[in-house]
């Protein structure tokens, strides 16, 4: 007997789930959301169009699909993971092998509305694929090494294929979003350990190869490093980006410049600042308070989801939706800390704000799957 | 570890069994508990899991929020943006010619640029921006300004009608971007010498200037440097002496048909060249793209002075008479056998034009009418070796030292293989190329006195250094005396300027054809190498013209003495004057004019 079959009885049923759904995260999405639209109409000059109205669109699209999604119970979500991640991964194969026949080598897939990439979908393939496993795996054989090779082999298969594309962004959220899943589950301490200690090691031998005969990394490489460490060194070409982007934070202060009032954004300084670099806007017109409240509502939204998986007694749901808020963490904690020459330039997004139609409908997709396992975990004890 | 509960504890069943209760119940009630306890631990640990990555994500947020504060808090640093307007600096140097006149300037311009995110009316834009530059096509415009581009440049250089014209369209998508350009005032004059200058690196608030070819680039990093941008760059060229000649000489090639010409003057003593002009030339304020097809000696940038190497013909016959006299082997007046034909195993070397000189002639003699015969017969006397030795002091085995980007271009083409009928045809100026600034550095060497001089178009300060004796005083004169006759006995008689006292050597090479294969009979390059005043040497003159032809006396004539000298008298006439040189009035014209004292 599961205790799943046993649960079955004590979750809401019918209409009645509109009244679980997680209304608060709902709400604290569209905040987000909306905070985008602003900063959209804002860079292009004060008008919906190219960018705002587009996003609008995508965003009620993706409200709607969340709000479907979530209706369905979460052991429909479960059972198809592995489907899914299949699909998902012969998606990436197609774009990867076949792209330049049907696609022009790109990333992406298109549906005729938008462009599917299956990267993104893929990191909450990943996510979803292994909270399924470990929802089937015995408690007992967590931490035995073959039964932790699976959830390595079903994170690094993707992950190779997404470094290859190259998309170094992507890679670094499927491994750390896999890898949290893993840690969530309860796999032995030892293992991440060992994984962050080998890390750190390969990093300091590349880094005392420097100038030998067994130089791990080219001499370009090394230079793409030194300009993330001191991007000043290179201000035209790769620390452009970076440069300018702490040219606007700083220029924003603590109150900032006022509601289209930067500069250093609008008159195209930046590139790409509809899409990965769009938090420097943000700074620059609303400045440190502007900055705080999104960080605050992301914040709210990891709060939301760990408080719904704490007492989940459905591991599925528990694991899923911890993976999803981590994977979304990542989005935006990477994003940040590039624009603020934390990390290097790696091109990830910032979550539900960035100009982009894949990254928002996948990421409103995950969250109807953790609305679906809000509604869905066992109640009335 | 605690010791594991047994599922069937035996002396729980037993009582069970006392009591007549199932004891299988007791194993489900103990397996529950196991499960419940293992669920619990399970639990604890994803409790503490959970707890540790909350911990973390609160560092990275931390770390996010303290940044930002950091960030907010720092010293804003404005906005480039702010720099759109703000004059540059004219920084690049100067360039002036010898007495401080400008031949190369800098002008703050605007480039213009668009951004059409910002434009409101796109058609109006490009209506007005075709009515104002007349070679931009609107449709084109249109169609950059609606498109998905948010940047483009419409012009790199505005004059301030252009820049205010478009100014007064008034559309906020149109924006200037200021600039600072090279300008050379005297546009195609010296265009060789200067060579040019382009945009490098370019961005919205200013461009880097980087010199492209001439002196522009061998002195970029000079010319660059901001310590310098007060201290102009002061060439040797007289810019007066430059403009004359180019004058005359594009006149000459013009009435003579000539493809090309070049012309060097060159201060003697201290090698340096005061003009340099080669034609056909360009405007270095809009400098032409080099050719993709074709010869490189056809395009305009091509510097014949300096990169063009050519058999220089005759002129070269006054390095074996002068190198003969310091060896001691002949004089001026030693007689030269001068039988035509000299033959040298299968090959013969005969006059111009089957002339004969008579069966012997002094040196001075071969020298004045340019025996090829007399001249062979000299050079046999001196041999290889000696030939060789005697020509690299000249500077005829290196591209010239000259600080032009090109010079390296312009190295001199060698024999293979130096034979002794390699010495016997070099003798006379075939079988070996070189530039005509070779040529001047050459003369100006043997004949200012005997030391060797190095060409140079940077104005020499303090006293000239005295180079390494190539031949004696004694010889140098004599040198000089046998061009002076070559002028007014000999082949350059056109050359003769009252006055001056102009001595040379005219030269008439066959042109080789491009495709090997022998010489052209119809195609000439033909070249006078002077010197004036000869009595008193101040300046060499080369003048080189390709290809010319003029009909003189009733013929079609293409030698250096119909072609060249006139061209070279012309200048020597105009120019010598402006250097400062007074005309020597010879005492012949004073026949007959009595000298008389008036109270």
């Amino acid at each position: 007997m599961s205790y799943l079959e046993h649960n079955l009885k004590t979750v809401p049923t019918g209409l009645r789930k509109i009244l679980y759904f997680n209304w608060g995260l709902a709400l604290l999405l569209t905040a987000v959301a909306s905070v985008g639209f602003i900063m959209l109409y804002s860079v292009a000059g004060g008008t919906l169009m190219p960018w705002s109205e587009p996003q609008m669109k995508r965003f009620a699209v993706g409200f709607v699909l969340m709000f479907f999604v979530g209706m369905v119970p979460i052991w429909f979500w479960r059972n198809i993971a592995g489907l899914a991640y299949i699909a998902t991964f012969i998606l990436l194969l197609v774009v990867e092998f076949f792209g330049d026949v049907g696609m022009g080598a790109q990333r992406w897939i298109d549906l005729g509305f938008m462009r599917l990439q299956p990267s993104e979908l893929m990191k909450i393939n990943v996510v979803m694929l292994i909270a399924a496993y470990y929802d089937w795996l015995d408690i007992k054989k967590v931490s035995r090494p073959l039964w932790v090779l699976i959830p390595v082999v079903i994170i690094l298969l993707p992950t190779a294929l997404v470094l290859k594309q190259p998309d170094l962004g992507t890679a670094i959220l499927l491994l750390t979003g896999g890898a949290i899943v893993m840690f969530c589950a309860g796999v032995h301490w030892a293992y991440f350990a060992a994984v962050i200690a080998s890390g750190v090691g390969l990093v300091s031998a590349v880094f005392a190869s420097r100038g030998t005969t067994w130089q791990l990394i080219k001499d370009y490489q090394f230079r793409r490093i030194d300009t993330f460490l001191d991007p000043s060194m290179d201000p035209h070409d790769a620390g452009y980006h970076i440069t300018q982007s702490k040219i606007a934070l700083g220029s924003g202060g603590w109150s900032g410049k006022g509601f289209m009032q930067g500069t250093q954004s609008r008159l195209s300084f930046l590139p790409e600042k509809h899409t990965d670099f769009i938090f420097t806007t943000l700074a620059e017109e609303f400045g440190f308070i502007g900055c705080i409240t999104l960080l605050v509502l992301y914040g709210l939204i990891i709060l939301f989801c760990i408080s719904s998986a704490i007492d989940n007694k459905n591991r599925f749901g528990a694991l899923v939706t911890l993976g999803i808020a981590s994977t979304f963490f990542l989005f935006y904690a990477v994003n940040m800390a590039m624009v603020m020459g934390l990390a290097p330039v790696v091109g990830v997004p910032l979550p539900l704000v960035s100009y982009g139609g894949s990254a928002m409908l996948v990421l409103m997709v995950a969250f109807g799957v953790v609305q679906s396992a809000h509604i869905h975990k066992p109640r009335g004890r | 570890m605690s010791i594991r509960t047994p599922l069937r504890p035996l002396a729980r069943i037993l009582d069970a069994r006392n009591k007549g209760e199932n004891p299988d119940a007791i194993e489900r009630e103990n397996l529950r508990l196991r499960h419940e306890d293992m669920r619990d631990k399970s639990r604890q640990r994803a409790e503490g899991r959970l707890l540790v990555l909350g911990l973390c994500f609160t560092v990275a947020f931390g770390t996010i929020g303290a940044r930002m504060g950091f960030m907010a808090n720092a010293e804003p640093a404005e906005p480039r943006s702010a720099a759109i307007g703000t004059p540059i600096l004219a920084q690049r140097a100067d360039i002036v010619d010898r007495n401080g006149r400008v031949l190369a300037t800098n002008l703050i311009t605007n480039a213009l640029y668009a951004q059409p995110m910002q434009m409101i009316d796109p058609e109006h834009c490009a209506d007005e921006l075709v009515k104002i530059f007349p070679d931009l096509n609107r449709d084109r415009l249109i169609k950059d300004f609606t498109g998905t581009r948010k940047f483009l440049w419409i012009k790199k250089k505005l004059s301030p009608e252009q820049m205010q014209a478009v100014h007064d369209i008034g559309d906020p998508g149109l924006l200037f971007g200021p600039r600072e350009m090279r300008l050379y005032p005297n546009g195609k004059l010296a265009a060789h010498i200067l060579g040019g200058a382009s945009f490098g690196r370019e961005g919205v608030a200013s461009a880097e200037v980087i010199g492209v070819a001439g002196v522009e680039r061998a002195f970029d990093d000079y010319l660059r440097d901001p310590a310098n941008a007060d201290q102009p760059l002061q060439l040797s060229i007289d810019l007066t002496a430059q403009s004359t000649a180019r004058e005359v000489l594009a006149g000459g090639m013009a009435i003579m048909g000539a493809k090309g010409a070049t012309s060097i003057l060159m201060d003697l003593h201290s090698g340096e060249v005061v003009s340099m002009v080669s034609l056909p030339d360009f405007d270095p304020n809009n400098r032409p793209r080099p050719l993709t097809a074709g010869h490189a000696a056809d395009s305009p940038l091509f510097n014949r002075a300096v990169q063009g190497v050519y058999e220089l013909g005759s002129t070269f016959k006054i390095f074996a008479a002068a190198q003969a006299m310091e060896l001691g082997v002949a004089g001026p007046d030693t007689l030269i056998d001068t039988q035509p034909p000299f033959r040298w195993g299968k090959f013969s070397i005969g006059e111009f034009d089957g002339h004969s000189y008579g069966p012997t002639a002094t040196l001075t003699k071969v020298i004045e009418v340019s025996s090829n015969v007399g001249t062979a017969h000299v050079a046999q006397m001196i041999g290889v070796e000696r030939q060789q030795e005697f020509l690299k002091s000249l500077g005829f085995f290196e591209a010239t030292p000259v600080e032009l980007i090109e010079a390296s271009t312009g190295k001199p083409l060698l024999p293979k293989n130096w034979s002794e009928l390699s010495t016997l045809t070099i003798s006379y100026g075939h079988g070996l190329s070189a530039s005509p600034l070779h040529l001047a550095t050459a003369y100006s060497s043997l004949l200012n006195g005997g030391t060797r001089v190095a060409p140079t178009l940077i104005k020499h300060s303090g006293p000239v250094e005295v180079g390494p004796r190539v031949v004696s005083q004694e010889v140098s004169a004599l040198s000089r005396m046998m061009l002076r006759r070559v002028v007014t006995e000999g082949t350059a008689s056109f050359g003769d300027v009252k006055g001056y006292s102009v001595a040379g050597k005219t030269g008439t090479a066959d042109k080789p054809k491009e495709n090997g294969g022998g010489y052209y009979d119809d195609k000439v390059i033909a070249t006078f190498a002077s010197v004036f005043p000869s009595n008193d040497p101040k300046y060499v003159l080369i003048v080189t013209l390709d290809e010319p032809q003029i009909m003189g006396a009733g013929q079609l004539r293409r030698t250096a003495g119909w072609t060249a000298v006139p061209v070279a008298a012309e200048i020597i006439h105009r120019v010598a004057p402006l250097l400062g040189l007074r005309p020597d009035i010879e005492s012949a014209s004073l026949d007959g004019v009595t000298l008389s004292a008036s109270n």
